[in-house]
């Protein structure tokens, strides 16, 4: 077990940092596909056991719920144990969770598909996503936005390789009697485990002390950057914790609102046929997982306060200004909005890492990041929700289907106020809640 | 060596990635080259 254990991966003398970003979205590509977990769907309903839409949709949900409620147990662990450790057992858990489930879809168990993919392959999730967060930070202190970017850009680029992947291995697959899912988790569960564990393999944290040649702490150094360290125990006491937990759940919301419907949505805004819905809904995957590396890395420029309230006011802006593309049917001009906008939903996800980094220094960043993304999982329920249930209700009382989406966007566009607001309010963080001693002390 | 490793880690990673974007671009295009709707036409 000594491979695995934290001292085993101290990067030797003259180590390439630039081997770390690879080695995390090699494992953020991976559980990344929980993205594209919908292609499955429609197959998982034809496996011949009678399921229903809505049952095979609480796989998603209780995967990304598990996401953030493992990220946020977990956290202290991951500090403890090393980006290795966890990304082997992260690779075990979604993985395996695969495996279950294609057990579960032979076997016509729908409690196996739930238990091995919601729930193994949801604690997977949690663990691969921030299990190289602080690893990177401290390799890249010159620029934390843009190297927890490139991961969490991998992170978003899971959907654009696991959608395909999974639909060309089920038409692979198929026969008479099968539809090809079972054999497709278990094909998946191979190459992604063959992906994670050569993650593992590759990473390295860096030896005490170690800083990039000429860079200096201090140096370049940002309002709202502190050089302290605020263990995971003391940060979530903070209103700087609580005001980055609405500033994610509302950027998030209001993205996610869109990403989920984006096929119907298209179709019913523009009227075009279902596939061609499809195509935007893959389209807007590529603009959010370029927003990520995108601005995140800009935020190392501006700083993260000045980013999130250009992704605030501008993504308002924008979403206020999609009912107008409607309304004139400018099918290119609702491209180039939309677009924009899931570039910033991207870009919150990706620079919110940083943004802890600044606040409460590297210590248990990892943690922190963990306890934070429980914000993800209630925005995964509260966006999709708002936006079908509102336009649902718009139908219902006789809005033509096109304008049925009107209403939603100045919601979201309300949401993003919210968090303008939350992100204006945050400062710098209380030095009663800095370490006075060591580290180890604060959180006895 | 080191040079190598760099080059194979970059490799693993933005192929996959590659192929992904390609997949997505391809499934897109009928977006922008459907005949437009009867509204796009009247203007």
């Amino acid at each position: 077990m000594n491979f695995l254990s934290r001292e085993a991966t101290v990067a030797e003398p003259g180590f390439n940092r630039w081997l770390v970003p690879p080695a995390a979205i090699a494992v953020h590509i991976c559980i990344g596909e929980v993205y594209g977990f919908s292609v499955f769907n429609v197959p998982l309903t034809q496996a011949g056991a009678g399921w229903t839409i809505p049952q095979v949709g609480w796989v998603y949900s209780i995967a990304l719920v598990m996401l953030g409620m493992s990220a946020a147990l977990f956290g202290k662990w991951v500090e403890r144990s090393g980006p290795r450790k966890t990304m082997v057992v992260s690779c075990a858990c979604f993985c395996g969770g695969l495996l279950i489930s294609a057990l579960g879809v032979k076997l016509k168990s729908l409690w196996m598909v739930y238990l091995g993919y919601g729930f193994l392959g949801g604690i997977g999730l949690g663990l691969g996503y921030i299990s190289p967060v602080s690893t990177l930070i401290k390799w890249f202190p010159d620029r934390p936005g843009m190297a927890t970017g490139m991961a969490i850009m991998g992170f978003g680029g899971g959907a654009l390789i696991g959608a395909p992947l999974g639909v060309k291995l089920m038409d692979h697959f198929k026969t008479a009697t099968s539809v090809g899912v079972a054999e497709a988790f278990l094909v998946m569960a191979i190459l992604y485990a063959i992906s994670m564990l050569f993650g593992a393999g590759l990473v390295r944290v860096p030896p005490d002390g170690w800083s990039p040649a000429a860079w200096e702490p201090g140096q370049h150094r940002k309002p709202m950057m502190t050089n302290a360290q605020v263990g995971v125990d003391r940060a979530w006491k903070t209103p700087q914790f609580w005001c980055l937990w609405i500033v994610l759940c509302m950027n998030v919301s209001a993205g996610i609102g869109i990403l989920g419907q984006a096929s119907k949505m298209c179709s019913d805004m523009f009227g075009v046929s279902a596939a061609v819905g499809g195509g935007f809904a893959g389209l807007l995957s590529i603009f959010n997982m370029g927003g990520r590396f995108f601005w995140s890395s800009i935020s190392d420029l501006t700083g993260r306060k000045t980013v999130y309230s250009i992704y605030f006011l501008l993504g308002a802006i924008l979403y206020c200004a999609v009912p107008w593309t409607q309304s004139t049917q400018n099918r290119t001009l609702f491209v180039i909005v939309t677009a924009i906008i899931i570039t910033m939903y991207g870009g919150g996800f990706a620079t919110i890492p940083a943004y802890l980094r600044d606040l409460f220094g590297t210590y248990q960043i990892g943690a922190i990041h963990g306890r934070l993304i429980t914000a993800w999982s209630v925005a995964a329920i509260v966006g999709p929700s708002l936006v079908n249930y509102i336009s649902t209700a718009k139908i219902d009382a006789g809005v033509p289907r096109a304008e049925a989406y009107n209403s939603t966007m100045y919601l979201m566009a309300g949401l993003l106020i919210v968090g303008l607001v939350a992100n204006l309010l945050v400062r710098p963080v209380d030095p009663k809640y800095h370490f006075t001693e060591s580290p180890k002390d604060q959180n006895r | 060596m080191k040079k190598i490793l760099l080059a194979i880690a970059w490799a693993w990673v933005t192929i996959p990635l590659g192929w992904g974007v390609y997949q997505s671009v391809q499934k897109s295009m009928p977006l922008f080259s459907q005949p437009p709707t009867p509204a796009e036409a009247s203007r």
